[in-house]
C-alpha cells in the first residue's frame, strides 16, 4: 500500500468526522437554538438584527458595551426583553427596548443615527432669490433678481455645488409669486406668475457684459394663471387658468389657442410630458342637466388634440354643433 | 442505429433520472417547506466544503508526488530490470482533423524522449473520409518513419458494419494492423505496451521509461491500465483565461483521481497491455468514451481484477481554444459534454455486471455506485450551490426571513464557502507551478494576469459546472445518442 493511501485514509476518516462532529452545531445554530454545556440541553433563542447609518456604532446590550460593532447580529438570545443602545461620537444615541421571541429573527435595519451638528454647506457662490432643481440633468439653478437694476441672473451648479456658472442674463425683474419650468430640451426657462409668463433662452454667450433679451413675454388677459407646462417638443407652452386650457407657441407675438374651457376654479392639472396628456378636475354638466365633479384627460400629441368629451366648450366642439 | 433492449434502456435512463430528480425536488421542497430545504441545503454546503478540502489535501499531496518523480530517470531504473529488453512500445496517434502543425510535435517528443527509438513501434491512424490524409501520411512517413523501429500509417475506412464515427473505431482499426506488422515482425504481443494518444499529445522524455518501469514491477501487469498524467501546456500561454482555467481544473482532477486508486479510470492517452487489448477485442468501435469503455472492458474480461496504475509523468496536450471567446466557450462546453458522455459507460458497466458472475457483488455495488455518484455528482453540485441555494429565501415569503435559519442560511453558506478560498488559493499556487516556461514573445506581466484570472471562475462554474453533464445525461435518458465530435485544436497565438 502506497503511503499516499494511508494519508488519504486518515484525511477520509478525519473529513467524516469532522463532518459529523460539526453538523448538529451548526444545525443548531441555524435553526436558532443554542446548547447548554450544564443541561446538555438545547434552547430555543431569538435573533436581534442591528444595522444603522454611519455604520461602526457602538452597540450596547442592557448596559453592557458588546465586541461586534453595528451593523451586528446579536444571537443566541434567550426569549425576552433586551435594552439596545446604538452610540457613535458627534451623533445622537438610539436606543429602543426589543422584545425577543424565541424561532424570531427581530430585526431593525433602518437605523439612522442624526449627527448632533449637521453639516451644511453653502452651494451658492453670487446672491440668489430662489433655487430650482432638476433631478434629470442633475444641476442646481439659481436665480437672483436685481430688482433695483431691472437684471435677473440664473446660475447653474451641480448637486454638489461645483462647475458653477452663469447660465442666463436677462433684462427685466421677476413678477411674484413666481414658478420656475425648464424646458425639456434643457436650452429655454420659464417663469410665470397669475398674469404675465416669461421664457428666457439659457444659451449663455459667455461675455458676463452683453446681457440677453427674454426670449419671450407673454401678459395675459387676465389674472388667473394656475399653471403652465411645457409640451414635450419644447416649444409649446400649455397654459392652465381658471376658466380655460389653453396652448401657446414660445415666440414673440404667439396668441393662445383655447383648448377647452373650464368651470372648476381649480382645476389640480397634472401634465405628463411622456404622452403629452393634460389631466385636471372640472365641473360639467351630465345630460341630467346637474354638474357633475370629474377628472378628464386631454391628450395632446399629434391628432389626439381636442379629444375631449362633447359638453365641453372646445372649438372643434362648437364646429360640429 | 443502436439496438437496445428495454433493460439498457431502462440503465441509460437512470443517471439523468436520478440527477433531475434531485434538482426538481430541492425546488419543490423550496416551494412547499422552505425550511427543511434550507436545512438540506446546509448539510449540503457543509458536506461540499469537507469534501473540497479533502481532495485539496489529495491534490497538494499527487502534485507533490508529481514534482518528486517527474524528472526521475525512469530509464536508468528500468532498463536494468530483468525483461526490459523484450519490451516494445507502441504508439497510435488517432487522427481525425489535425494538421501537420499539431501532429509534428507529438512525433518530435517521442524522438525526444528518453528512450530507445529501436523499441518503438509509431502507428499514425488516419480517417479515410478525410481527403488529405494520405497526403499528409506521405509527408509524416518521409520526415519520421526513420527514427523509429517502426512506422505504419493506417487508413480507417468509413462506414464500417457495427461502427460509429469515433476515435475507438480508428484506433481499432489501427490497433488490428499493428497486431499484423508486430507478427510479421516475429514479436511477442504480450511483450508490447500499446499506449492510445490523442493526436496533440506530446510526451515527457521520461514517459516510457516510467511506462515500463510500473509495467516491470506491477503484478499482473496485464492487468492493468498506465495513466500519466494530463496537463494541457502545449498552448497554455497563449491560450484564453477561459479555456486555461477549465483545462487546469482537469488537469487537477486527474491528479486528484490519481489518489483515489479504488475508482481511478483511465482517461484520455493512456497506455495498457498490448496482449490484454487484443483478448478483450480493442477498444469499442460503437461508444465515443472509449477511453473509459476500454477500461470497464478489461475490467469485466479480468472479473473485476483489473487496474489502473498511476504514472507521476504528464502528457503534454493542447487546449481547446477558438479566437472568439463565444466559440471558445462553445467549443469547452462541448468537450466537457462529450467527457461527461461517460455516463454511457453506466448502463454498459451494469450489462457487464450482470452477464458476470464471477465479480463479487460488493465489488459490482461499490464500482456502479462510484461511477454513478461521480456523474450525478458532476450534474447537479453547480445547479445546487448556484442556483437552488437561493431559493428558500426568494421563495419562503417575509415569514421564513423572520425564523432564524431564514436568517442564518445565507451567513452560514456564505462563511462556509469561504473556506473554498482556501482551497482555490491552494489551486491557484499550484496551476502556476504546473505552467511549462513562458515563452520569449509572453511578457512577465501574463504571470500576474494569469494569477487575476481566477476571479471568473464562478463565470466558468456556471457555464461548465454541471450544465455539460446535464445535457450528456438528458441526451442518454431520452434516447438522443451523440455523435463523436472531435474538439477542434488550434495553435495560433493570440493576438
Amino acid at each position: 500500500m502506497y503511503i499516499e493511501q494511508r494519508i488519504r485514509a486518515i484525511l477520509f476518516y478525519l473529513s467524516v468526522l469532522v463532518f459529523i462532529a460539526i453538523l448538529p452545531f451548526i444545525l443548531s445554530f441555524a435553526l436558532g437554538y443554542k446548547f447548554n454545556p450544564k443541561t446538555l440541553q438545547f434552547t430555543k433563542t431569538g435573533i436581534i438584527v442591528l444595522k444603522a447609518q454611519p455604520g461602526s456604532a457602538a452597540v450596547y446590550l442592557n448596559d453592557k458595551l458588546l465586541d461586534a460593532k453595528s451593523p451586528v447580529t446579536i444571537d443566541e438570545l434567550l426569549p425576552g426583553n433586551y435594552q439596545v443602545r446604538l452610540e457613535i461620537e458627534g451623533h445622537y444615541p438610539w436606543s429602543d427596548n426589543i422584545q425577543v421571541e424565541a424561532g424570531k429573527v427581530s430585526r431593525f435595519e433602518k437605523i439612522i443615527l442624526f449627527p448632533l451638528r449637521p453639516q451644511v454647506t453653502q452651494l451658492n457662490q453670487d446672491r440668489v432669490t430662489i433655487f430650482w432643481i432638476d433631478e434629470d440633468s442633475g444641476l442646481i439653478y439659481y436665480v437672483y433678481s436685481d430688482n433695483k437694476n431691472n437684471q435677473i441672473y440664473i446660475y447653474t451648479s451641480d448637486l454638489s455645488g461645483q462647475r458653477y456658472q452663469m447660465a442666463a442674463n436677462i433684462s427685466g425683474t421677476i413678477p411674484a409669486p413666481v414658478s420656475w419650468k425648464l424646458s425639456p430640451d434643457k436650452t429655454k426657462i420659464l417663469f410665470f406668475n397669475s398674469r404675465q409668463v416669461r421664457v428666457a433662452s439659457l444659451k449663455y454667450n459667455g461675455d458676463s457684459d452683453v446681457l440677453l433679451e427674454p426670449y419671450f413675454i407673454f401678459d395675459y388677459r387676465s389674472n388667473s394663471l394656475c399653471d403652465i407646462f411645457w409640451h414635450s417638443d419644447s416649444f409649446h407652452l400649455i397654459l392652465v387658468s381658471y376658466n380655460s386650457v389653453e396652448a401657446l407657441e414660445a415666440q414673440s407675438g404667439a396668441r393662445p389657442v383655447e383648448l377647452a374651457s373650464l368651470n372648476r376654479k381649480n382645476p389640480y392639472p397634472y401634465y405628463d410630458i411622456k404622452t403629452d396628456t393634460l389631466y385636471f378636475m372640472d365641473s360639467q354638466k351630465a345630460p341630467d342637466g346637474n354638474l357633475y365633479e370629474n377628472v378628464y384627460k386631454l391628450e395632446m400629441a399629434g391628432n389626439k388634440v381636442f379629444d375631449l368629451p362633447s359638453q365641453f366648450k372646445t372649438k372643434a366642439n362648437e364646429e360640429n354643433k | 442505429m443502436k439496438k437496445i433492449n428495454k433493460f439498457e434502456r431502462i440503465l441509460e435512463i437512470i443517471p439523468g433520472a436520478i440527477s433531475w430528480a434531485i434538482i426538481i425536488f430541492f425546488v419543490f421542497l423550496a416551494f412547499v417547506h422552505p425550511i427543511t430545504c434550507a436545512v438540506i441545503l446546509i448539510i449540503f454546503d457543509l458536506y461540499w466544503i469537507i469534501r473540497t478540502i479533502y481532495l485539496t489535501s489529495l491534490l497538494i499531496i499527487a502534485y507533490q508526488k508529481l514534482l518528486r518523480l517527474l524528472d526521475k530517470d525512469w530509464f536508468a531504473e528500468s532498463n536494468v530490470l530483468s525483461g526490459f529488453e523484450k519490451i516494445h512500445q507502441l504508439i497510435i496517434f488517432p487522427v481525425y482533423k489535425e494538421g501537420l502543425e499539431i501532429l509534428r510535435p507529438s512525433l518530435d517528443a517521442l524522438i525526444n524522449s528518453h528512450y530507445p527509438k529501436n523499441k518503438m513501434i509509431v502507428v499514425m491512424a488516419f480517417e479515410e473520409r478525410r481527403s488529405d490524409s494520405r497526403e499528409i501520411a506521405r509527408i509524416l512517413e518521409l520526415e519520421y518513419a526513420g527514427n523509429f523501429s517502426g512506422y505504419i500509417s493506417t487508413f480507417h475506412p468509413d462506414g464500417l458494419p457495427g461502427e460509429g464515427r469515433n476515435k475507438g473505431a480508428n484506433a481499432t482499426w489501427a490497433a488490428k494492423k499493428a497486431k499484423e506488422y508486430v507478427l510479421s515482425k516475429g514479436l511477442e504481443i504480450s511483450d508490447i505496451i500499446v499506449s492510445c494518444f490523442d493526436a496533440d499529445t506530446c510526451v515527457h522524455p521520461g514517459y516510457f521509461g516510467c511506462l515500463t518501469y510500473h509495467f516491470l514491477t506491477s503484478p499482473n501487469p496485464h492487468q492493468a491500465s498506465y495513466q500519466p498524467m494530463p496537463v494541457y501546456n502545449n498552448n497554455i500561454w497563449y491560450a484564453p483565461a477561459f479555456a486555461r482555467l477549465v483545462e487546469i481544473s482537469s488537469s487537477f482532477n486527474q491528479l486528484i483521481e490519481s489518489m483515489r486508486l479504488e475508482r481511478f479510470v483511465t482517461f484520455s492517452s493512456h497506455s495498457m497491455s498490448f496482449k490484454t487489448l487484443v483478448d478483450i477485442d480493442y477498444w469499442p468501435v460503437d461508444m465515443i468514451s472509449d477511453d473509459s469503455v476500454v477500461y470497464w472492458k478489461a475490467f469485466l474480461h479480468y472479473d473485476g481484477q483489473y487496474r489502473v496504475v498511476p504514472l507521476y509523468t504528464i502528457v503534454s496536450m493542447d487546449v481547446a481554444y477558438s479566437r472568439s471567446i463565444f466559440k471558445t466557450i462553445w467549443l469547452q462546453y462541448r468537450q466537457k459534454r462529450r467527457w461527461a458522455w461517460g455516463v454511457e459507460n453506466f448502463p454498459f458497466l451494469i450489462k457487464g455486471f450482470a452477464k458476470n458472475p464471477r465479480i463479487p457483488l460488493i465489488t459490482k455495488v461499490r464500482r456502479a455506485y462510484n461511477l454513478l455518484e461521480s456523474h450525478i455528482t458532476w450534474a447537479v453540485w453547480a445547479v445546487i450551490l448556484m442556483f437552488i441555494a437561493p431559493l428558500p429565501i426568494l421563495l419562503g415569503g417575509a415569514h421564513f426571513t423572520q425564523i432564524p435559519i431564514g436568517y442564518n442560511l445565507p451567513r452560514i453558506t456564505g462563511i462556509l464557502l469561504n473556506f473554498t478560498l482556501i482551497a482555490s488559493f491552494v489551486i491557484i499556487v499550484l496551476s502556476m507551478l504546473l505552467l511549462p516556461p513562458r515563452p520569449k514573445d509572453v511578457k512577465r506581466a501574463k504571470y500576474l494576469v494569469m494569477v487575476m484570472e481566477w476571479i471568473i471562475v464562478p463565470f466558468i462554474i456556471l457555464i461548465v459546472g454541471s450544465a455539460p453533464a446535464l445535457d450528456a445525461q438528458t441526451r442518454l435518458m431520452l434516447g438522443r445518442y451523440m455523435e463523436f465530435q472531435a474538439t477542434e485544436k488550434s495553435r495560433f497565438k493570440k493576438k
